[in-house]
């Protein structure tokens, strides 16, 4: 009788203490998610004007719209390359007339931006970063002003590119 | 002194961005249009505001001659127009009621696009010319000749040097 | 032999009525649950298919059920990873539903009640989100999570 007693009541104590299993059922489920390459550049101003000025006192002419910013968001494997490119389309053209788009220069701030000389051969390097994120900083442009350039107004298209490996 | 023209900055541009996404590789581009506005414009610099001509001798210094001037033209243009550097006398030499004839007044050039002249009170002189825009730099040495019927005095004689970049 | 025969009705007399064998049942589908790639811009939160979690409680009289979710880690996708706790949930109907996070530590209650719930047609829907961001690596990130009804 007493060891019957005894069983009873450390069964009780067992449950009181939750050491007894519960009712339980169990499923599972996976979840699954894809994350693909992806990249977008958004930059600040749509126009990067440089003013007339007099070489003597302004030898290098920043633009009128001062710094552009820069965002860009990209996807890409664990420190895949992420870099950012500029391209002149052509040199600065008035007409008939030409001043090379190296005239134009930037300095730039941001982790991963450096300074440039923008190429109408070349895609320049404004940025390179590792992995996936988004980034900013900024490029301030200036013109090389000198006094031989023939009058007029120049323009040049430059496209920037984002790629992520 | 010097002809400028200014003209003002016209910014046209355009952005375009574009994103695209893949697995091995992505791409994105942005379009930024780019424009730099030179205007005509046009600068003189001279060594010496002032060209002096020592006291001498008329035998031992039959013509007396200035320290060179040098004068750097800074000029914007367009491609094939001529810019065109002039200086016109005020009038004679003059010390009181003394002059001495303008005329007497001349100078020897150098540098390119620079030439020799003599000065004129009425009718603007070339000192030098040049086509499309630049930063030519010369020299003019005045020279006056020495005369014994110089009637003594500080003659004086303002010159105004025009350049002119159409 | 009288004495053990007591010592036993003894010990049934006083245990709850719950630790009776409860009768639970637990279906989840679908069993894949499918978050696709979307531009973080567009999609800040990217949405996966509702799940139907089917369950049904039975001789549980009077006492408590629930119904938790763990997740086996975080999601993974060779050397990435994205913390699991970018999962959340959105349950219906509420209650006994409710919304939550995904945790690989602890189970988190999507449901809970009382009593049993004898319809055998009783279902929930759970919807998983990921919070989309561009700082996620590519990949294909998988990770098992554990429902588990049960009835204490």
């Amino acid at each position: 009788m007493g060891r019957c007693v005894r069983y009873a009541f450390l069964t009780l104590l067992l449950l009181a203490a939750g050491l007894v299993p519960a009712a339980a059922q169990t499923t599972t489920a996976t979840l699954n998610a894809s994350v693909n390459g992806l990249a977008r550049l958004s930059i600040s101003s749509l126009t990067i004007s440089f003013p007339d000025s007099d070489p003597d006192t302004v030898p290098s002419v920043p633009a009128s719209q001062g710094p552009v910013t820069i965002t860009a968001r990209a996807r890409t494997s664990v420190n895949g390359a992420v870099t950012l490119t500029v391209q002149a389309a052509d040199q600065l053209r008035s007409g008939l007339t030409t001043i090379p788009a190296s005239q134009i220069t930037w300095t730039a701030s941001g982790p991963g931006f450096g300074n440039g000389t923008l190429s109408a051969a070349t895609a320049q390097t404004v940025a390179v970063w590792n992995g996936s994120g988004v980034r900013s900083g900024t490029q301030t442009f200036f013109f090389r002003n000198l006094w031989s350039y023939p009058t007029g107004t120049y323009s040049l298209t430059m496209t920037y590119t984002l790629s992520a490996a | 002194m010097m002809k400028a023209v200014w003209s003002g900055a016209i910014a046209a541009a355009a952005l375009l961005v574009v994103s695209t996404s893949a697995f091995a590789q992505a791409t994105a581009s942005g379009t930024v249009n780019v424009n730099a506005n030179v205007a005509a414009r046009a600068s003189l610099a001279f060594s010496s505001n002032a060209i002096t001509f020592a006291d001498a001798d008329p035998v031992a210094t039959p013509v007396m001659t200035a320290t060179a001037l040098t004068i750097d033209v800074r000029a914007r243009t367009s491609n094939a127009a001529n810019v065109t550097l002039t200086v016109l006398a005020s009038g004679d030499l003059v010390s009181g009621s003394d002059s001495i004839g303008i005329a007497n007044l001349t100078w020897a050039a150098g540098g390119a696009g620079f030439q020799a002249g003599t000065s004129n009170s009425t009718t603007a002189q070339t000192v030098g010319s040049w086509t499309g825009s630049g930063s030519p730099s010369g020299t003019q040495t005045y020279s006056l000749p020495n005369s014994w019927a110089y009637n003594t005095g500080n003659y004086a004689v303002s010159l105004v040097y025009t350049l002119t970049a159409p | 032999m009288k004495r053990h025969i007591l010592a036993a009705a003894v010990v049934v007399m006083v245990i709850p009525s719950g630790l009776a064998a409860q009768r639970l049942d637990l279906a989840v589908s679908p069993g894949v649950i499918t978050f696709p790639s979307s531009d973080p811009d567009a999609v800040p939160v990217i949405s996966a298919a509702p799940v139907q979690v089917s369950y049904r409680v039975r001789e549980n009289t009077g006492a408590p059920w629930s119904l938790t979710v763990l997740a086996g880690g975080d999601l993974i996708s060779g050397s990435s990873m994205v913390d699991i706790s970018n999962v959340t949930w959105v349950a219906t109907p509420a209650p006994p539903f409710q919304n939550g996070t995904l945790s690989k530590t602890v189970a988190q209650r999507v449901a809970s009640g009382a009593g049993n719930v004898p319809n055998p047609n009783t279902t929930g829907s759970v919807t998983f989100r990921l919070a989309n961001s561009w700082t996620y690596s590519t990949g294909t990130y998988t990770q098992t999570i554990l429902f588990t009804l049960s009835a204490p």
